[in-house]
């Protein structure tokens, strides 16, 4: 019993942290009624910005050298843009540059991103409906995210950490006569917690600027009438935010890994939405609770009555996930409306006439440069019909149903694992496996439709809370279940075999029809066999087809209809429950094709072959290129990372390739969101290709609100 | 001849105050009936109780011989009582023509099956619905327009044909013909009556006094949530009640409308300096 109350305690830290984030994220959202699911990456860059100048004096802008030194663009020879600022020369302070200028720094730049996300991404959406502002959200997520691994290489920091909150400091012993011990920065971070909630406490209370925020909050207009002009409010808010996010990550630097920041949002929304978005002090005790329930969650986890199948780093990330959707199911309806009511027109979405076309000119033109025929585009190739076939989930989904669903390419990766697990027959594939997955030893095609199957009953699972909410609320819901799936499913050993955790490998020879259809090619020891890339080219285009005439039939009708209007949708007798569910069904059936397709390609999948990342990336370019229509999925699939586009451009593998590539799609799907409403630069849709190029100018200026703004010139200049 | 809806002692309560209070009220079959009252009278409230949008307190509705009370909205109108909405509510993303076959429509759990190898089911009548539906609401012309590209008078037609594109048995509609032009007015007036020849019975709310009283069969006026008068169109325009309670109300209404109309421009002012 002693022992569960220290690990309820020792979750305090972490807690503290959930409700110093979750603070800033009710600041931003009162200010502009924007849920920023990059709240922690905005708290992240702070802290790597922090530790940089400590380590090595450099001051990193929050941003890249876009001009790149490979390709064809190192001819160009344009001046590089500065990113870098050495600020600090270790030769005068030796040791360790000062705490307090260092500080002031990092918060300066946690001031720049502030205005980054107001000036050039929320403002501008303002009038977006929700689908753009959670895109735009995603966006900063990404963005911040590559731009760290980028600049500071994306390895793990450790840090001594400053003032009381060294992790070296001697640890609290006994504490309340428990007898365990406990770190001594766990309780300066719970102070740091309640100094900065109680601070903003009084400041929205007792200030003009809080109470016009509140006023604003509950009544733009109102505000507005009297004066206070809500986009200043905002601004200011979003600063608020964004140098409490930094506060929050400087402090907790004794831990640091860059993609642990990012998604250390999921705690922080379980915070805020413990404080129904709105009240500052039950953000910080929803905080404390989610991160002492983890706490004691992963104690209980070690006693050795708990099935084994429930995996300890799984309890931890579960714990905000049920704290989210237990506040959603019982408070949803009490939760603060603003932001959720969809203002501004929804990405149109065009039922196309001529598929087979444009099928046969796809299918023809990755016939071309498959390795059916040629063999040099071969790994790019695969990569971006892999992300096409897993694009078209999102079409149906977000693209048609508006239901936005993050944890799709969780679902692939889940699919993925099941498959594995269906066909495994217990001996061991390649000599140099390191595991033997034990399995049901089914057929390949029979493992391929059971593994399908599976990731249709956990899309439905996820699916479930859409019933009740919709809109950035179910945004958050499935991100947060993201992580849970990982852990818990995806990576647990016991549900999928001895390699889940780490390297699981593949069926090394699966067959359909007697034909060898894995990427492997068992003689040049490569991923390049043909008979994969006809394969999934086939599959894909099947798939494509059917997305497409989704769209043309009564089905995709009913989607718009009640991505339009759920209402008036109820009253043309259409039974929207059974729709989302279905609209789940097939997207999720779709996304765990794509997964399996992935497993048949490589020797061995890994759970990060699905990380969160990688789905928001996928996110962001089916974004980029269209999500309403099948061609905008093709065109996504052209632009990821590792893909054909990049290729094109001379740009090869790499993490920061990689992180590049990323950020500049994160860009993109920003300016997507704010130019073109996510209709995508696949504007060569079903009825422009008709109508030819043209078409594309044919575009309703009014259709923009911020059309004199710069981005918007910027892209036009570059599309047209 | 039998009742398509009959309800009997419906209450509808918001707080304290009963919207609809304890109201009786049936439409026969193959009828025209009317339903008219001030603003705020509860006419809305009704159509939104009996349609499944707001809970019932007491009371019960009966459609073409079932209890309806527990049924959910899109339960009701696959029955066949199918409304208008008086904000429009149109589906935006679709073009006029696919409102109404969404509407049209209905689907089995194998569709989407066959959706995805486009061979969608065509039914004739289905289609026949539609077309007439588009035919009598005059909107041929922009059948593959978006509702957005539309007047306001003529999206509100494409709501009214999207509920006759359903082959309703009953059609609520909510104020069609506010926020229409004369001539648009004029098409849905003149065909309003036609409704009935294509076997479905029609349940009509709406401020146009003149409107009501010309199409319908049977009226009943509502004020604060109760029945307070009901009658063939001859008995209402004589009854003295109606006249107090109704008429009267008429000249603060205009006097509300053109406040709101400031309130409006106002309004747009502000926004216009916002942006």
């Amino acid at each position: 019993m002693n022992q569960f109350l220290i690990a309820l305690i020792g979750g305090v830290g972490t807690g503290a942290l959930y409700a110093m984030l979750g603070t800033g994220l009710v600041v931003a959202f009162r200010g502009s009624g924007v849920i920023n699911l990059g709240h922690g990456a905005v708290a992240g860059y702070a802290a790597y910005v922090f530790n940089e100048l400590r380590t090595s004096g450099d001051l990193y802008l929050p941003w890249f050298d876009i001009i790149p030194e490979w390709g064809f663009l190192r001819t160009l020879r344009i001046n590089n843009i500065p990113t870098r600022i050495h600020v600090f020369d270790f030769e005068m302070y030796i040791g360790k540059p000062p705490l307090i200028p260092t500080l002031l720094l990092s918060l300066a730049v946690s001031v720049l991103l502030g205005l980054m996300m107001h000036f050039l991404v929320f403002r501008p959406l303002r009038n977006a409906p929700i689908l753009g502002k959670v895109i735009g959200s995603v966006g900063v997520l990404l963005y911040l995210d590559s731009v760290i691994a980028v600049n500071f290489g994306g390895q793990n920091r450790s840090s001594s950490g400053f003032w009381i909150f060294k992790p070296d400091m001697e640890p609290v012993k006994n504490f309340l006569g428990l007898g365990g011990t406990i770190p001594r920065a766990n309780f300066s971070m719970l102070y740091a917690a309640l100094v900065m909630g109680l601070f903003v406490f009084c400041l929205y209370r007792y200030t003009r600027f809080g109470i016009a925020t509140r006023a604003a909050d509950e009544n733009e207009k109102g505000a507005a009438l009297l004066g206070y002009s809500p986009q200043l409010i905002a601004g200011i808010n979003w600063v608020l935010s964004s140098v409490l996010a930094g506060l929050a990550g400087i402090v907790f630097l004794h831990k640091t890994q860059p993609s642990l920041y990012a998604t250390l949002v999921v705690g922080a929304l379980g915070a805020a939405l413990f404080g129904k978005l709105t009240s500052i002090p039950m953000t910080v005790l929803g905080g404390v609770i989610i991160g002492m329930m983890s706490g004691g969650g992963v104690q209980l986890a070690n006693n050795s009555w708990w099935p084994d199948w429930l995996e300890i780093e799984g309890v931890r990330t579960f714990m905000p996930l049920l704290v989210i959707i237990l506040v959603l199911y019982f408070q949803g309806d009490k939760l603060p409306i603003r932001g959720s009511i969809s203002v501004g027109r929804q990405p149109h979405a065009p039922a196309s006439n001529n598929v087979t076309i444009g099928a046969i000119f796809a299918v023809g033109f990755a016939l071309i440069l498959s390795n059916v025929f040629v063999s040099k585009w071969e790994a790019v190739l695969t990569t971006s019909i892999l992300a096409t076939l897993f694009m078209f989930s999102l079409t149906v989904i977000v693209g048609y149903l508006g239901q936005i669903s993050l944890a799709q390419f969780s679902i692939a990766g889940f699919a993925a694992f099941m498959m594995i697990r269906f066909v495994g027959d217990g001996t061991l594939q390649r000599p140099d496996d390191y595991y033997v997955i034990t399995g049901v030893n089914m057929p390949t095609i029979l493992g391929f439709v059971c593994a399908i199957a599976a990731g249709t009953l956990l899309g439905l699972l996820i699916g479930l809370p859409a019933l009740r909410i919709r809109g950035v609320q179910l945004a958050v819901v499935t991100m947060s279940s993201v992580l849970a799936i990982e852990e818990l499913l995806t990576k647990s050993r016991s549900l999928m075999g001895e390699g889940a955790a780490s390297i699981q490998p593949t069926p090394s020879n699966p067959s359909w029809f007697g034909q060898y259809i894995g990427g492997f090619n068992k003689e040049t020891f490569r991923t390049d066999y043909w008979k994969y890339s006809l394969f999934l080219i086939i599959i894909t285009a099947l798939v494509g087809v059917a997305v497409v005439n989704l769209r043309r039939g009564n089905t995709g009708r009913r989607f718009l209809a009640i991505r339009a209007n759920e209402r008036a949708a109820a009253a043309a007798g259409i039974n929207v429950k059974n729709a989302k569910m279905l609209g789940f069904g097939i997207s999720s059936a779709i996304a765990s094709i794509a997964g399996i397709m992935l497993a048949y390609k490589i020797p061995a999948v890994q759970a990060e072959n699905f990380a969160i990342f990688s789905g928001l990336g996928l996110l962001a370019f089916v974004y980029l290129g269209g999500i309403t229509t099948g061609y905008g999925a093709v065109v996504g699939g052209l632009l990821v990372a590792g893909g054909m586009m990049p290729e094109f451009l001379g740009v090869h593998f790499g993490d920061v390739e990689r992180g590049m590539i990323n950020a500049v799609g994160a860009v993109g799907l920003i300016l997507n969101a704010i130019v073109t409403g996510g209709e995508g630069v696949a504007l060569l849709q079903s009825d422009a290709l008709g109508k030819g190029p043209l078409a594309l100018l044919r575009r309703n200026p009014d259709d923009d609100d911020n059309s004199e703004t710069d981005e918007d010139n910027a892209t036009e200049g570059a599309s047209v | 001849m039998s009742n398509i809806l009959e309800t009997s002692g419906l209450t509808v309560t918001f707080g304290g105050l009963n919207a609809c209070d304890k109201v009786d009220l049936a439409v026969p079959e193959g009828k025209f009936v009317g339903l008219i009252g001030p603003n705020g009278a509860g006419k809305t409230t009704f159509i939104d109780a009996i349609t499944g949008y707001v809970p019932t307190s007491a009371g019960n509705a009966v459609f073409s011989g079932e209890d309806i009370g527990e049924l959910k909205p899109h339960e009701r109108a696959q029955r066949g009582l199918v409304r208008t909405f008086q904000s429009l509510e149109l589906f935006e993303d679709l073009s006029v023509k696919d409102n109404l076959l969404v509407a049209g429509y209905d689907t089995r759990w194998y569709s989407f099956l066959l959706d995805m190898i486009y061979m969608p089911r065509k039914d004739k009548d289905v289609e026949e619905q539609i077309e007439w539906a588009l035919e009598i609401m005059g909107l041929n012309d922009v059948a593959d327009a978006m509702p957005s590209d539309l007047s306001h008078g003529r999206r509100k037609l494409v709501g009214v044909a999207r509920a006759l594109a359903a082959s309703p048995k009953l059609i609520l509609l909510d104020e069609p013909a506010a926020g229409l032009d004369t001539a648009e007015s004029q098409i849905l007036g003149g065909h309003l009556r036609e409704f009935l020849d294509h076997d479905m019975s029609v349940f009509l709310i709406d401020h146009d006094m003149g409107l009501v009283l010309s199409v319908c069969d049977y009226i009943y006026v509502l004020d604060f949530g109760k029945i307070i008068a009901e009658g063939t169109p001859q008995e209402i325009r004589e009854s003295d009640t109606v006249k107090k309670a109704y008429l009267g109300e008429e000249a603060g209404e205009i006097q509300a409308q053109a406040g709101e109309r400031m309130t409006y421009n106002i309004q747009g002012d502000q926004g216009g300096q916002d942006d």
